[in-house]
């Protein structure tokens, strides 16, 4: 005579294998019912994220409002002195800021006339090292459509691979899924900025020909139309000839620090339709 | 069953969050897989088995990596603290930090061949083997850290009215 619950735990192995399987399959073929539940997830806990941030950031605030002022008195005799020495040059910092703020201003018109943007502020990140992603709080209410660029103010961050209702999953440049065109500022060669995990990416395809130096910046070429020309990717960190076959091996560390962003902007450009790897 | 899923998943959201708002991105540990395999040595399958699809769920949510490649980790870990639960009957915390460390290890060796089967990276990245050899290191260093937080998980759960199905029955006279 057989035990009821004999079968029960293969039976429940087989099944969750079973739906591994099936979710992973249907995962590689872009399902839409898989893309709501991610989205289901990612909804309900990311208010979560966005409030503990916010309460970190407000306590933060606090911190340094309050409570941190308590040291300042014994700063503030030792600022007394530096402050009549630094009265003297304040004439003509005022004169430089006043300049740079005219142009600063002139340059955010530019990029706001040229760029139509949405700011977004970065509530998560994908902790493990499998890939680089983060979550931002805007999402397809505000506007938000997949293949958006995303950027910093010191450059190229990702581009939009996922939207939910009010949030939005960004590829950063350094995921080993991430690939764009792109091109090297002092010599204008081109090639492949592929991401390569941690905080790096290379730029292949480029021939041991090709004039590529340590500290050249590389840009986005405008070329497949994942990102508008000219905005800056990072800096060429290494570049090796001496590898086999005929292409360089070129390390680039992003301008941006991929890891620690806070406000980004997400422009409304029109983007090529392309499949999902 | 639903009461230690949700305490155990809320365990899970909360290592999330701080992982997310106080860890990332200076320190790298799997805590979540750390805290699965812990439950894993538990007497409930069906636990570890739905802990395992919440957990893996909400990872492969926020990763750019196929929908799928963490909900199979977290299987390779139930399946492994289920082996040792069942083979070796680990009591102590030594023993128990170094299974988890083994099978931290199996479930790296599964994502790198799914990752490398789906072309998503090289077999094993040289570049970034160090940081994931210091980072299976570390966590399974906190196994009996998280020992205690799931045991504590339980007894919470215990004093509010929870009884585990291996726990005997509770006395009861006759003719009360």
């Amino acid at each position: 005579m057989h035990h009821p619950g004999r079968y029960r735990t293969p039976l429940l192995l087989i099944l969750t294998l079973l739906l591994v399987f099936t979710v992973l399959s249907l995962s590689l073929k872009s399902s839409p019912a898989l893309r709501k539940v991610q989205g289901l997830v990612v909804s309900m806990t990311a208010p979560g994220l966005e409030g503990l941030e916010y309460v970190g950031r407000s306590a933060k605030q606090l911190w340094m409002g309050y409570f941190y002022l308590i040291g300042v008195r014994r700063q503030n005799a030792e600022l007394q002195r530096q402050l009549e020495e630094y009265k003297q040059r304040e004439v003509n910092f005022r004169e430089a800021e006043q300049a740079l703020t005219r142009l600063e201003t002139l340059l955010d018109l530019k990029r706001q006339v040229a760029l139509p943007v949405i700011g977004a502020r970065v509530i998560a990140y994908d902790p493990t090292l499998w890939s680089r992603a983060a979550i931002i709080n805007q999402g397809k209410a505000q506007g938000v459509k997949e293949g958006l660029p995303v950027l910093a103010p010191q450059g190229i961050v990702g581009r939009i691979v996922g939207i939910y209702p009010e949030y939005s999953k960004v590829m950063l440049i350094v995921d080993r899924k991430s690939s764009a065109d792109a091109m090297v500022q002092r010599t204008r060669i081109r090639g492949m900025l592929k991401g390569k995990g941690g905080n790096r990416c290379s730029l292949e395809f480029v021939p041991k020909s090709a004039d590529v130096q340590v500290g050249d910046l590389v840009l986005a070429s405008g070329l497949v139309g994942l990102y508008p020309k000219g905005l800056v990717f990072g800096k060429v960190t290494a570049a090796n000839k001496k590898n086999p076959g005929v292409f360089q091996e070129i390390e680039v560390s992003p301008n941006v620090d991929l890891s620690t962003l806070e406000e980004v902007l997400v422009v409304k450009v029109a983007t090529l339709a392309f499949p999902e790897p | 069953m639903i009461a230690p899923l949700i305490a155990f998943s809320l365990v899970g959201l909360i290592i999330f969050y701080v992982q997310n708002l106080v860890f990332f991105p200076y320190v790298h540990l799997r805590l979540l897989a750390l805290l699965l395999f812990y439950v894993g040595l538990r007497p409930s399958l069906a636990l570890t088995l739905a802990l395992g699809l919440v957990l893996g769920c909400l990872q492969d949510s926020y990763a750019t990596t196929p929908f799928g490649i963490h909900l199979g980790a977290s299987l390779v870990l139930v399946a492994m603290a289920r082996y040792f639960r069942r083979r070796l009957l680990l009591q102590q915390l030594g023993f128990q930090a170094l299974a988890s460390l083994v099978a931290l290890v199996l479930q790296e060796v599964y994502l790198q061949l799914v990752t490398f089967m789906l072309n998503y990276q090289p077999l094993f990245p040289h570049d970034l083997t160090t940081v994931h050899a210091m980072e299976i290191l570390g966590t399974a260093a906190l196994g009996p850290l998280m020992h205690l937080l799931v045991q504590g998980v339980q007894d919470s759960l215990r004093r509010l009215g929870w009884r585990p199905r291996s726990d005997p029955m509770p006395y009861q006279p006759f003719g009360e």
